[in-house]
């Protein structure tokens, strides 16, 4: 999947699961869509039944500069070049449907989302802590206080 | 039979690094298991977004002490990217000769690991002191045995002189002896392929399952390199085989990162050959644009991942990195599941696990 042709992408994306998503270009080396966030999971099902993208690299959350209301996710595919699919996440109810069954590779990177920034991934039986001590308690450490800080 | 649960971990003689596992198991056969990671977690991501780009350099380095320059390798391209600035070529040779001389010394620091678990301490003590011809070159080279130190932004901080090219070549001429004899150990003796041969194998669907890279997927008969299919400078410039193997056993892992141990010492030799003239460095400034960068290397246990995120300042806003090890341990519990307690180690032994860079 090379950039040109993210807008077949966004028309897939639109015809398999009606929603509406934008090509985001931002990250150098890799093009980007940014869906609704409740659609994540017919966007890869249709990612990888139509274009055959089944490799997940990674899953980067983060919060961006001043949008300290915010997580963002983006999910990091490879097929002979890297492909993103990103969405945003209130920061106050962060919750999104889990890929582990049609990407049990997705397991890991779901977990060390979940304990770093709270994120909730809906169809998981448990999402145990991978790197943060059982006993943690401070909450997830990669979320900024109210001052900003991170 | 009554089923029992064996903890191993986090300290284990088998475990050169902490990792917690649960192995369920009924009489010798082995149902599955869990696993348990962050007994060496330095919160490495978020501490590197509290010190500048240039003293991440050295806090990247220390993700892994076994590939740690191919990391501070994928963390530069990063930086690089953002300032819109190219090491010198000469710079990126000699980044991509350590990366190859840190392949043989990890493939072969694998190999004894796994022939001292099967019990033929012979290869093990060959392997390991090939391993040493390898290490000793990027120690004369870069003053250092595990952390080098080689990589800066904007270039490399040492240069190869004539002595080094010469010492380089010998060693390498040598070590390509001694592999092509271990080689030959790996193919021919039957106590390794009683071991090793139909245990754990794992197929190209799950490869895919877990989006396992690097050798593990290669010995699985998927043809994926990044070196090759998402190249940087100077791999696009190079040639080199991608090996793989059909059988995705034990065997085939064994076989495989040894012939890419043959291949990556072929690589060294075709290095020094092409090294071109010219500096090893430019300057970079300190603060870094706005701008985001992903950048993909292949690190001796396949894909290294790296997503950087600057807001202009000079520490970075966001770093992300995914390291091979990570997917290869998602798929251990699948793995263990339907083989004798007795292949625990090979299995073990067959991931090549880097806790310390799973665990970050």
């Amino acid at each position: 999947m090379r950039p040109n042709n993210l807008d077949d992408l966004v028309a897939l994306i639109k015809a398999k699961t009606g929603a509406d998503s934008t090509i985001y270009t931002g990250i150098a080396n890799e093009p980007a869509v940014r869906i609704p966030a409740g659609k994540l999971r017919e966007v890869v099902t249709a990612m990888m039944d139509d274009l055959d993208i089944t490799h997940l690299s990674a899953i980067t959350a983060q919060q961006r500069g001043e949008e300290k209301d915010l997580i963002e996710l983006i999910y990091h595919f490879w097929q002979g070049s890297g492909i993103a699919v990103m969405m945003s996440l209130p920061v106050k109810s962060p919750q999104v449907d889990s890929l582990i069954d049609i990407i049990r590779g997705a397991d890991f990177y779901e977990r060390e989302v979940a304990e770093m920034f709270g994120v909730q991934f809906a169809g998981r039986k448990e999402t145990p802590p991978l790197l943060l001590p059982d006993e943690w308690d401070q909450g997830p450490p990669f979320i900024s206080d109210e001052e900003g800080d991170v | 039979m009554k089923k029992m649960s064996i903890p191993i971990g986090p300290q284990h003689p088998l475990l050169k690094e902490p990792l917690s596992m649960i192995i369920d198991i009924e009489g010798e056969s082995v149902l599955g298991g869990s696993l348990r990671l962050g007994y060496v977690h330095r919160g490495i991501e978020k501490l590197a977004q509290e010190r500048t780009y240039v003293q991440d350099v050295h806090l990247i380095e220390r993700i892994c002490g076994i590939c740690s320059h191919v990391h501070t390798t994928t963390f530069c391209l990063a930086v690089e990217a953002l300032l819109e600035i190219e090491a010198p070529p000469r710079a990126q040779y000699i980044r991509a000769l350590m990366c190859e001389l840190e392949r043989v010394h990890s493939h072969l620091l694998w190999l004894g690991v796994l022939t001292k678990h099967v019990g033929l301490d012979t290869i093990f003590m060959h392997a390991w002191h090939d391993r040493e011809m390898a290490l000793d070159i990027m120690e004369t080279i870069s003053g250092g045995r595990v952390l080098h130190a080689a990589n800066m932004i904007g270039g490399v901080r040492f240069d190869l002189d004539k002595e080094n090219e010469v010492m380089i070549r010998e060693v390498v001429e040598k070590l390509k002896t001694q592999v092509g004899g271990l080689l030959d150990v790996i193919e021919n003796e039957p106590a390794l392929r009683a071991r090793t041969q139909g245990v754990a194998p794992i197929t190209g669907d799950m490869i895919r399952k877990y989006c396992a890279v690097g050798p593990i997927a290669r010995a699985s008969g998927i043809d994926v390199d990044m070196r090759r299919d998402d190249p940087w400078f100077p791999y696009d410039q190079l040639d080199f085989e991608v090996i793989t193997h059909p059988d995705g056993d034990a065997w085939a892992r064994t076989f495989l990162r040894t012939e890419e141990t043959r291949v990556s010492l072929n690589l060294c030799q075709h290095i020094l050959e092409e090294l071109p003239d010219g500096p090893v460095s430019v300057r970079a400034k300190r603060r870094v644009p706005e701008g985001e960068v992903v950048i993909r290397t292949e690190a001796p246990r396949g894909e290294v991942f790296y997503y950087l995120r600057s807001d202009g300042t000079d520490k970075p806003a966001r770093l992300k990195v995914r390291t091979p090890t990570l997917s290869a341990l998602s798929m251990l519990p699948e793995q263990l599941a339907a083989i004798q307690v007795a292949d625990i180690p090979v299995v073990l032994a067959g991931v090549d696990l880097c806790i310390a860079c799973a665990d970050r």
